[in-house]
């Protein structure tokens, strides 16, 4: 057998069915902090069409006043919230607060630090970021 | 720089962030959604100085943990002296030049330079 018969490498690290919840939690954080800074990047270019007169300003604002143009908003504001309310539950895990208290490692070996508390945190992210996002396609569609 | 401060800079221009731009975004729902956003009323907004210094701010946090960000996600992928180096020095790159580029929007419009 190959030393890297064994070896999963990125994909096993990727893998968020083997860590449950708090991987797709690891990724969520990843994908939507990247979603967020290409966001702002953009947001930072869209504005600057102000310096160009009013219709430069409306031009690039008619692309966001489109259906499109708010789903794509919409994900904004859930990425947005996701990020926000999963960080505060990792600045709390960061400083010690809700990671348990360590215990004797017995088989299977269950890590203390992802226990209930967390899992439950990560689920409100994803129920907040959802109303949030319910809130955003209310305002903007008008509904 | 100590890689713990880094994250407490992290952490710092995160919670910072929140704060102003839960500002920066009721300050879109003081009037309908759609007039705060036309050109007069943007202009209007960008020539209160204390809301372009909330900008700036904005600007100022969100670019250092952004970038930031980015830097830690590249760094879990891949390690090495030269890569390391090269991916802070260019995550510190983008941060000047976004930095730099937003600054200049909300000082010209402040000053009426449109």
């Amino acid at each position: 057998m190959g030393d890297n018969d064994n070896k999963e490498g990125f994909k096993g690290m990727a893998n968020p069915g083997r860590y449950g919840i708090e991987r797709v939690a690891y990724w969520l954080m990843r994908i939507t902090g990247l979603g967020l800074l290409a966001y702002f990047i953009a947001h930072i270019y869209e504005t600057s069409t102000i310096l160009d007169g009013p219709s430069a300003w409306n031009a690039m604002l008619e692309m966001t006043q489109t259906t499109e143009g708010h789903i794509f908003l919409t994900l904004v504001i859930g990425m947005c919230v996701f990020h926000t309310a999963n960080g505060i539950r990792l600045v709390f895990g960061h400083a010690g607060y809700g990671v348990g208290k360590p215990g004797r490692p017995d088989y299977p070996y269950p890590a203390k630090s992802l226990n209930m508390k967390g899992k439950a945190c990560i689920y409100a992210s994803i129920g907040i970021a959802a109303l949030a996002m319910w809130y955003g396609i209310a305002v903007m569609f008008g509904v | 720089m100590r890689e713990s401060i880094v994250m407490k800079i992290h952490y710092g221009t995160a919670l910072g962030a929140v704060a102003l731009v839960a500002i920066h975004i009721l300050m879109r729902l003081t009037v309908d959604f759609h007039e705060s956003l036309t050109y007069d009323a943007v202009v209007a907004n960008y020539q209160m100085l204390g809301y372009a210094l909330l900008l700036e701010l904005i600007l100022i946090l969100i670019s250092v943990h952004g970038f930031n960000g980015l830097r830690v996600i590249l760094l879990e992928l891949r390690q090495g002296s030269g890569y390391e180096k090269g991916v802070t020095y260019g995550c510190i790159a983008g941060m000047v030049v976004l930095i730099a580029y937003g600054t200049r929007t909300i000082i010209m419009t402040n000053m009426g330079m449109i």
